[in-house]
């Protein structure tokens, strides 16, 4: 049996599953100052008997979230190499940013060394500043780890905490590299902590299966992983609402996910049965990150946002005024239209009338009501076909991409979350598709949490012109023969993927997803002198199977 | 948008198009892996997180955009693949980027090149197919009612093509600097090359000497390029921006750089740029390309510098710096004088001109007579006849800037001409956009 446990803004949600079936759910009130008290009341209400049942607990945490959002971090020494290029000055790291030379070029070439006077200089500034978490980011770094590798060296027995870009993500990206790195080391010592005081908690239950933390690309870490990754912990939230309609629906196909909330509604898409990840990862607190994630698009529209009527149209949120009229409060709102409507018994039906008159005094409140819905509806539908188009016009580089792409055509909808049931027909009707409410859908965060699996991915840069192999996400950069071909990269790269999955404790890896693939021979002069191979493969997020989670 | 990346001054559009899966042959400069390093730069610079900077697929050109500038023989679906049709296309989305006010600027960064692509087609010159600087200039005409454009080449090979098109247009002022033709492909592009005889003064050509550097190219900016289009006051300025005068370029003999371009790009301004030549794939176009986008953007290009370059090695001569002043002042006289030249023509009805021209890639030539009907309320129509592979067209071209009478007189022509199994007949008429063959 499995726990899976969603700390939300205000409560946390439990449930506790035997295969697919939820056996206990609970919910209780959290404090953001102190999630542990929470976590521990609910894994006390959901804990089986005997505790021996339990296999695994799987969490999604705002943590981290709540760091980012009160901007809560620690100090951080950050050393960044970022060669020729953009000016690196507008990187925005807090105080303690140290700007070093040296060069690593676009073929992951090192072309001259960072100056070690500086190092040593700057590394003693940072002792007397009593600054223990060091991030380290270097231009091209994906490439050639070396250089990072040997700044970690000079560091590392003088700090507590150092992470570095290479181990983070493979992809390219240097602005978010720096960002992503940073980020990593601000939250690690808030992580630390965090798991200290869990695992003691958990101890005194008497509890010793292994836990999970749920990240934001819809998969799951184990929680002394967490410890070195916690920026990947950032934005579960979504990506355990996704991986939740994932396992409360069957045959998704091409879908559209709306998890409609109080103030926001967040979009996110399904291709083949599969959750769409952002590109590079995603943007936290404003900043562009390389932490991987599923793709959502938050819109500024919910159940409660404030409502006015200008110019004919409606004008939803993106500002919650206190709560519905229905339920006392001074603005008219969604909820109200849908309890005119009947489709939400709660509150008082003649205040909320009284909010659709304050729309529109003319008009018959069913009327308004209806038309308010739409309205709501048609904002989402616009968001949505926006989102779509942003992903078809990803930029592509060959030729029979360009010729191939086709745009998604989400062929139903998913809606959970509190006004999903009672905009299901308005939905339906305006996207002129089966809009689908899964059952549980008020637990489907904490379901999804249980149900994900664990994910890994890696890169592979291989140049068989410089004989070297880049590896990032496992620091390998080492010697290859000019032999080295496609088929061994990808077998290569499969074979890391699955490494990685093991240590986290996936006893059989799915099959490896090679999701992009370049091969490209160099030439110089007119002569063939080698092959760079390019490749990402990935544990695709997905579910975990009953008999895995049994 | 975001507090913690740079924001662009002036809003960018890139179509960074690498045809990753088309080359004109494996070992040939123009293949697959000509672009990949400039992706990899741009990609990790992580441009495409830049406040104001936007990234656009390419859309395919239509056959119609192809034949308003070219004759195609025996057609452009002969002649052209896929990534003809995507280059041009690329260059085509960046205009309609700049002209639908969705960004200030764009740059093209596609292949393959076309400024050596001439207005009758027979096949490759030069690397290039099809002109898609040309391409896109009449489609804006056509789209966007723009008239006087000025095009800039910076490529270090003389842009023939593009100066076989415009020749004879007083609206496009073309201006290509260049290696000088006595040492490059392909041996064209000197003083006397000003224009036909209804636009003289409106092409420019500025051959440079080998091993020319900053300072050369500074000297063509300040003293010629930027006067002359202060006063021809261009709605828009285009840069075919080849890069092979960059020093490590292994086809040419120039010692351009990174931050030349850069600064060159600030000095012109241009609306719109257009990836031509530069196969230093890995030593320049990662930097070169680069240090334009960053000045089209106005954003800071002082650390765009490739490893190890010491401007101390790249110093001009005395005697180079006299030879490039005495180009200038020539120059900058052409434009200066183009109103008297053109009066030299009034008393004639048309000016007959012959050349030939050679196609490099498969190496066979093309003879062709061109003959200027002249006007004196338009630039008049052309006629053209041109044989090469055993092949003939005689074409009709009417300028989009044409009187109503030239326009009628050269349908008149075409519809008299009789119709000969052994050659293509064409009327390439702009202003009705009409493109009709027999």
């Amino acid at each position: 049996m499995i726990i899976g446990i969603d700390v939300g803004g205000t409560h946390a949600d439990g449930v506790l599953l035997e295969g697919g079936e939820v056996v206990k759910k609970n919910k209780v009130n959290v404090n953001q100052t102190n999630l542990q008290d929470g976590i521990v009341t609910l894994l006390e209400s959901l804990i089986p008997e005997p505790k021996d049942c339990l296999s695994e607990i799987h969490l999604s945490t705002t943590l981290c979230t709540n760091a980012v959002v009160n901007e809560e971090f620690e100090k951080v020494g950050m050393f960044i190499q970022a060669g020729p290029g953009v000016n690196p000055d507008f990187f925005s790291c807090g105080e303690y940013l140290y700007l070093l030379d040296g060069i690593i070029d676009h073929r992951g070439k090192a072309l001259q060394q960072p100056s070690n006077d500086l190092l040593k200089s700057w590394t003693k500034e940072l002792k007397e500043q009593n600054i223990s978490s060091i991030a380290i980011a270097t231009k091209f770094s994906h490439r050639n780890n070396s250089h990072e590798i040997l700044i970690r060296d000079q560091l590392n027995s003088t700090f507590r905490f150092i992470s570095m870009g290479h181990q983070l993500s493979g992809v390219p990206n240097f602005p978010r590299r720096v960002y992503t790195s940073w980020l990593n080391s601000a939250l690690m010592s808030t992580f630390a902590q965090f798991k200290t005081s869990m695992d003691k908690s958990l101890q005194e239950m008497g509890i010793d299966c292994p836990c999970y933390i749920l990240k934001a690309d819809g998969g799951t870490i184990p929680f002394d992983h967490g410890c070195n990754f916690p920026s990947q912990s950032i934005h579960s939230g979504p990506s355990a609402s996704v991986m939740g309609a994932l396992a409360l629906y069957e045959n998704i196909g091409d879908a559209l996910l709306l998890d409609i909330g109080g103030t926001t509604t967040d979009i996110a898409i399904f291709a083949d049965g599969t959750p769409l990840l952002e590109p590079y990862g995603a943007t936290v607190n404003d900043r562009p990150t390389l932490v991987r994630a599923l793709q959502s698009k938050s819109i500024g529209m919910g159940g409660d946002s404030c409502v006015i009527f200008d110019n004919n149209t409606f004008v939803i949120g993106p500002d919650k005024k206190g709560p519905p009229m229905a339920l006392g409060g001074q603005v008219p709102t969604p909820t109200d239209a849908m309890i005119v409507l009947g489709t939400v018994e709660t509150g008082s039906k003649e205040k909320a009338a009284e909010a659709m008159l304050l729309l529109c005094p003319q008009l018959d409140p069913t009327v308004t009501a209806r038309q308010l819905l739409q309205s709501f509806v048609v904002g989402i539908q616009n968001a949505a076909s926006e989102m779509v188009e942003e992903i078809f016009s990803r930029p592509v580089y060959t030729v029979s991409e360009l010729l191939t792409r086709e745009k998604i055509q989400p062929k139903q909808i998913i809606a959970i979350g509190g006004p999903a049931k009672a905009l299901q027909p308005v939905i339906s009707d305006c996207f002129a598709m089966n809009c689908i409410v899964p059952k549980d859908f008020e637990v489907a965060n904490a379901i999804g949490a249980a149900r994900a699996r664990i994910t890994a991915q890696a890169s592979l840069y291989a140049d068989t012109n410089l004989g070297s192999i880049s590896i990032p996400e496992v620091s390998c950069h080492e010697g290859i023969p000019s032999s080295f071909t496609m088929l061994a990269a990808e077998t290569r790269l499969a074979q890391e993927i699955s490494l990685l999955a093991e240590e986290m404790g996936m006893q059989e890896a799915p099959a490896i997803d090679i999701i992009e693939r370049e091969e490209m021979n160099t030439i110089r002069g007119f002569s063939t002198t080698g092959k760079i191979i390019s490749l990402k493969g990935q544990i695709r997020p997905g579910l975990r199977t009953f008999e895995e989670v049994i | 948008m975001s507090l913690y990346m740079p924001k662009a001054a002036n809003k960018v559009g890139l179509v960074l198009f690498p045809a990753f899966d088309w080359c004109i042959s494996p070992s040939h400069p123009e293949r697959e892996e000509r672009l990949l390093y400039t992706r990899d730069q741009l990609i990790e610079e992580g441009l495409e997180d830049f406040d104001n900077i936007f990234f656009f697929n390419p859309e395919l050109a239509k056959a119609i955009d192809i034949n308003r500038v070219h004759f195609c023989v025996p057609s452009p679906e002969e002649l052209m693949t896929d990534s003809h049709f995507i280059s041009t296309g690329g260059a085509i989305r960046a205009a309609k980027a700049v002209m639908e006010n969705e960004v200030d600027k764009a740059f093209a960064m596609v292949r393959p090149p076309g400024h050596h692509a001439m207005q009758t087609v027979f096949g490759d010159r030069g690397f290039c197919v099809i002109n898609i600087e040309a391409i896109m200039v009449e489609y804006i005409r056509r789209h966007y009612g723009i008239k006087k454009i000025a095009i800039v080449d910076t490529d270090c090979h003389h842009g023939d093509g593009t100066q076989d098109i415009f020749y004879n247009d007083p609206d496009t002022l073309f201006i290509s600097m260049h290696q000088d033709g006595r040492t490059l492909y392909p041996g064209t592009g000197f003083l006397d090359e000003s224009g036909g005889p209804s636009a003289q003064g409106y092409t420019i050509n500025l051959p440079l000497p080998p091993q020319t550097s900053e300072e050369g190219f500074d000297m063509v900016m300040d003293r010629v390029i930027l006067p002359i289009l202060d006063e021809f006051q261009p709605e828009l300025i285009i840069n075919s921006a080849g890069q092979d005068n960059h020093y490590t370029d292994p086809i040419t003999n120039m010692n351009f750089t990174a931050q030349g371009y850069a600064q060159l790009n600030k000095k012109l301004n241009p609306d719109i740029c257009v990836l031509e030549g530069g196969y230093s794939i890995e030593g320049a176009l990662p930097y070169t390309n680069l240090g334009i986008i960053l000045a089209m953007a106005g954003l800071d290009t002082s650390h765009v510098r490739e490893p190890g370059y010491k401007s101390e090695n790249f110093k001009q001569s005395q005697k180079m710096n006299q030879d490039i002043e005495n180009l200038c002042a020539q120059a900058l006289s052409i434009f200066q004088n183009r109103q008297n030249t053109k009066k030299g023509f009034f008393d004639k009805n048309s000016v007959v001109k012959r050349k030939q021209i050679f196609y490099d890639t498969t190496g066979f030539q093309v003879s062709e007579t061109r003959i200027y009907h002249l006007c004196k309320e338009c630039p008049g129509y052309t006629e053209i006849i041109a044989e090469g592979l055993s092949q003939h067209i005689y074409g009709f071209s009417v300028p989009f800037n044409s009187c109503k009478r030239c326009q009628s007189k050269a349908r008149d022509k075409y519809t008299k001409t009789r119709p000969s199994h052994d050659t293509l007949t064409v009327l390439q008429d702009r202003p009705a956009d009409i493109f009709e063959k027999k």
